[in-house]
This record gives structure tokens, C-alpha cells and sequence, in this order.
């Protein structure tokens, strides 16, 4: 039944994805809660052709991959910018544009120039891949995405539930969401070898958006993304080892699926939470034209 | 004489060289309640985003007497607001010490007292505990008022505060903001309920038309000037000078 505790590249993929899960967790917690599930999605996209090209240059390694993808993501991060302020597209199509060149451009490249790495284990990870280097550089995000967040996590906090109130109290109001881009770019890297480019971001924002259906804690709903991302991994993990065929990749995906659609259904803030949310933001709360005097509130009630 | 708290000479405010409101010049000491009234668009979020110096001002300058108060407690319209982060309201108040904290600063026993304090103050002590998402719009704005009475400043600016709260929870909030302005605290703040101007405030600045007037409440906010600053139509100000003509009539 343990038998695949005997490989040590499964021990190796174990140790791996625990540690990732610990570095993932904390910035697809975020990624949800400041409503950047899609941008975290664009930006695993936007680093392909940047780790493609250093792979073709210089082979797959660790370091290369690393300036690769950073260079991509922050070109694809600085044009969006640009697109946005100086022409009539916005931020949302601005970027979908962009990373869909970038996917494209990547696997281009990455075929045209007769990668010896399957496309398959390119695109959605392999556990095989997990060598010592790439343990190390899991341990490296992981310790500089912790460290980071017991630095900025009040920042973040505050930036992402009142961020005019954020601007009004703090001198360098865009530095906390520069460093979060930055952490979001560094997990994704992180997860390439075990989850591929297009699952990566996966790991980051289905065990985050299942734990938000249990929890109202900012603590709680860490530590419990933290454990569903583990679950997840080492789920797939064990999927994958028993089905070849699978790549790890997708199989962890699913499993953090099955977890996000049981807490859909069985969680407290899954269905059943929709009556009782307030409806702040669609406006239900008015000022009667007739007599400014009266207010409607339609959600005030007794609690 | 003691100088004034904070002064305005010649202040031109605008977006991007874009200047929404030219001339704008007051003058407020401790103690003074200033209402900010104007149409949408007149320069009122623009005004405080410029005193909390976020937005720099397109010409003329602020001048702050004894120097600029090292906190500035801000209140913002709820509309940026997210309300399904998970946070309990014990936690949204303590979000007013944080910025004194630095990064990795605990919160100590007085300030723990001073967010006790302000969650009894606001009437949010009951549920404290409770996640934001479950609060109506009344409960969420008095826990935004216990967060901006544990920043502890002596300059609070409130933008549209009661917009999206009911009558009682409207009085019992202005009467905190009363409480303030007696600690010695000045507060700025951005109203479109006259009869609370008129109650409430010892100071007003009425903007519109790109245009800025500074008095006191009756003196600037007559039916002439509220007309003329585009803030009232002219058939809607007979019901203000009803007001004006009848105090006593006027509810809080």
C-alpha cells in the first residue's frame, strides 16, 4: 500500500510539494482575497517564454529558469502597465492579450528548437523533475515568501480591505503590492518543475478559494489553505504515481478541485452563505429621491 | 496668538493639471468641526485626498501652524471597502494602531485598552467577534469609526460617512464626532445632510462651479449660495429656507 514511500524521487516529490504548499498558500490566499485569481493565472502564462528561451540557452537549470521567468513576468507586468495608461484597452484585455502571445510564443519556441523535455512534462509538471537543485530552490521561495509575509502581512492586510485607507496611511502605498507581484512571480517558478506552466497557479488558488468557503479568520483561512494545498499534493502525488500516463500536474489540479467542490457544498460559507452576505457593494442601500430624509436599508437585520 | 491649526492660501485642487476647484481658502483651529458640502464632482474627495497628502495640490500651499499632525485619521466611503475579508470587527478597529506598530510591533495593554474603548464608544463591543461579512451597513460604519478612534489623531477627515447608514445610527455618530471636537480634536468631514451642518458644524466650505466659499455654517450656506454653487436647484431651496426660517422645526 506505501510502496511508493520505497522511490526517493516520490519521497523527494513529497518533501517538495510540502514545503511548496507552505510558500503557495499564503500567496493564493491573497491572490483571492484581493481579487487577482485571474492575474496570478495571466502571470503563470506570461513566464513561459521567458523560461523556454533560458532553457534553450542555457539548459534547464535552476538559475537560468529563475532570470528567465522574472524578466518575462515583469515585461508582461510593465506592458500591461503601459497598454492600460496610454492606450483606449484596459488592464483586464491588456494583459489577456499579452499572455497569450507569451503561452504561445513559449511553446513556439520550445518546439521549433527541438527541446530534448517533453512538451507534456513542460506544460503540466513531472515528478521525475524534482532533482536537488530544484529542492533547493523550493526551500529558498519558500523562506523568502514566509519571511516576507511576517513583514508585510498587517500592509497587505489593510491594503486589501480598505485600500484608499491604506493610501491615506502609508508613504510608499505601492511597494507592498510590487513585493506581492514579485512573490506571486517567485511561487509560480517554484511550482513549474512539480505542477508544469499551465497547473502551477493552480496549487495557488483552488485550495485558497476552498478554505474560504470554512473560514473567517484571516489565521484560519492560512492555515487552512496551507492544508488543503498539502492534501492536494500528496493526493495527486500518490494518483500520479500509480497512473503513469497522468502527469503529477494535472492530477494535484483535480484533487484540489474535488476538495474546492466538497467545501462548495458542505462548507458553511459555501451555497448556503449567499442570503445572509452584505449586499454592500450592488447598492442596496439608498436614499429615498422623495424624501431624502428616509433611507432604505433593505439589509439592516437583527444579529 | 496661537496660530491656526491649518490654513489654505490660494489652493487650486485637480487631478493630472486638471483643476476642479480654484481659490480654496479656510483657515481651522483645534476644536473646529469643518463641513465640506458640494455637488459630485465639486472637489470634496479631491479637497481631502489633498489634505491627506496623497493627491498634491495644482497650485498654492497648506499651511499647517505647529507643523502637520504626525497621524491623520481618515475615514473613506465604503464603496473601496471589502467587505468579505475574513477579519472580525475587534480586528478592522485594531487596523487603526497598526500604522503606529510598524511591521512587527505588538499591540500592548494601553492600546488594547484604547480598542476596547472605542468598540464600547461605537457600540460594536457586542460583536466584536463577528466576521465583516455577517455586519449591516450601519454596524460596518461604527466599526470604521472605532478604527479611526484608536488612530488616536488630532485631525480626523470623514468622506461622506453617513451615506449608506440609517437616521439612529447617523445621530449616535454624530454625536461622537460632537465628543471629538470637544477632546480638542478638529474634523473635517464631507456632508450632504444640511440639518446636520447646521447642528453639527462651526465651519463650512461650500464648493461648486469650481468655486470655493469658507464661513460659518449660516453664513455660507444660505439658499443664494447653495443655488450658486450648483448644490441646489432653485425650486429645491424653499425647503432650506424653510429650515433656516424655522429652527426649531430642524431634526437630527
Amino acid at each position: 500500500m506505501f510502496e511508493w514511500l520505497e522511490y526517493d524521487f516520490m519521497v523527494r516529490a513529497l518533501i517538495a510539494t510540502m514545503v511548496l504548499s507552505f510558500s503557495v498558500a499564503p500567496v493564493g490566499a491573497f491572490l483571492v482575497l484581493r481579487r487577482l485569481s485571474l492575474a496570478g493565472e495571466a502571470m503563470a502564462h506570461a513566464i513561459v517564454p521567458g523560461i523556454v528561451i533560458a532553457f534553450v540557452i542555457a539548459g534547464l537549470s535552476v538559475g537560468s529558469m529563475i532570470v528567465g521567468g522574472l524578466s518575462a513576468g515583469i515585461t508582461v507586468a510593465v506592458l500591461t502597465s503601459l497598454l492600460a495608461r496610454m492606450t483606449i484597452i484596459r488592464e483586464d484585455a491588456s494583459l489577456a492579450s499579452l499572455y497569450l502571445i507569451a503561452l504561445a510564443l513559449g511553446i513556439f519556441i520550445l518546439s521549433a528548437a527541438g527541446s530534448a523535455v517533453p512538451l507534456k512534462s513542460f506544460l503540466f509538471g513531472s515528478i521525475l523533475g524534482i532533482d536537488d537543485e530544484t529542492l533547493l530552490l523550493i526551500g529558498a521561495t519558500a523562506t523568502i515568501t514566509l519571511v516576507s509575509f511576517a513583514l508585510i502581512l498587517r500592509p497587505l492586510v489593510i491594503s486589501t480591505i480598505d485600500p484608499v485607507f491604506y493610501e491615506s496611511q502609508s508613504k510608499r502605498p505601492g511597494l507592498v503590492t510590487q513585493w506581492f507581484m514579485f512573490l506571486v512571480v517567485l511561487n509560480l517558478l517554484g511550482a513549474f518543475k512539480a505542477l508544469g506552466t499551465l497547473m502551477a497557479v493552480g496549487l495557488m488558488i483552488l485550495p485558497a478559494t476552498a478554505a474560504r468557503y470554512w473560514v473567517s479568520t484571516i489565521t484560519g483561512y492560512l492555515f487552512l489553505t496551507f492544508t488543503f494545498a498539502l492534501m492536494s499534493c500528496w493526493v495527486g502525488l500518490i494518483v500520479s504515481f500509480y497512473l503513469p500516463e497522468v502527469p503529477s500536474g494535472p492530477a494535484i489540479v483535480l484533487v484540489a478541485g474535488v476538495i474546492f467542490f466538497l467545501s462548495l457544498i458542505f462548507a458553511p460559507q459555501g451555497f448556503h452563505v449567499g442570503a445572509r452576505l452584505n449586499p454592500l457593494r450592488n447598492g442596496s442601500t439608498s436614499v429615498n429621491k422623495t424624501n431624502p430624509n428616509k433611507r432604505e436599508t433593505t439589509h439592516e437585520k437583527t444579529v | 496668538m496661537q496660530s491656526a491649526l491649518l490654513s489654505t492660501i490660494g489652493l487650486t485642487l485637480g487631478y493630472r493639471d486638471i483643476p476642479v476647484v480654484h481659490n480654496v481658502a479656510f483657515e481651522l483651529e483645534r476644536n473646529d468641526v469643518l463641513a465640506v458640502v458640494g455637488h459630485n464632482g465639486s472637489g470634496k474627495s479631491t479637497l481631502i485626498k489633498t489634505l491627506l497628502g496623497t493627491l498634491p495640490p495644482l497650485s498654492g500651499k497648506l499651511d499647517w501652524g505647529t507643523g502637520k499632525p504626525e497621524t491623520i485619521a481618515y475615514l473613506g466611503q465604503q464603496t473601496d471597502f471589502d467587505n468579505r475579508f475574513p477579519i472580525r470587527v475587534r480586528d478592522l478597529a485594531a487596523m487603526g494602531a497598526w500604522s503606529g506598530l510598524g511591521l512587527l510591533g505588538r499591540i500592548d495593554e494601553p492600546c488594547q485598552n484604547r480598542i476596547e474603548a472605542a468598540l464600547e464608544r461605537t457600540g460594536t463591543a457586542e460583536i466584536a467577534d463577528m466576521p465583516l461579512y455577517k455586519l449591516s451597513a450601519g454596524q460596518l460604519q461604527r466599526a470604521l469609526f472605532a478604527r479611526t478612534m484608536v488612530q488616536d489623531a488630532s485631525l480626523i477627515l470623514l468622506d461622506e460617512p453617513f451615506t449608506a447608514v440609517d437616521q439612529t445610527t447617523e445621530a449616535e455618530l454624530l454625536t461622537l464626532i460632537d465628543d471629538w471636537s470637544a477632546e480638542g480634536r478638529t474634523i473635517i468631514m464631507v456632508l450632504h445632510d444640511l440639518s446636520a451642518v447646521l447642528q453639527h458644524c462651526n465651519k463650512s466650505l461650500l464648493l461648486g462651479g469650481g468655486r470655493a466659499l469658507f464661513g460659518t455654517p449660516k453664513e455660507a450656506l444660505t439658499p443664494h449660495n447653495l443655488v450658486g454653487h450648483g448644490y441646489l436647484s432653485q425650486s429645491q431651496s424653499a425647503w432650506i429656507e424653510a429650515m433656516y426660517a424655522k429652527p426649531e422645526d430642524r431634526h437630527v
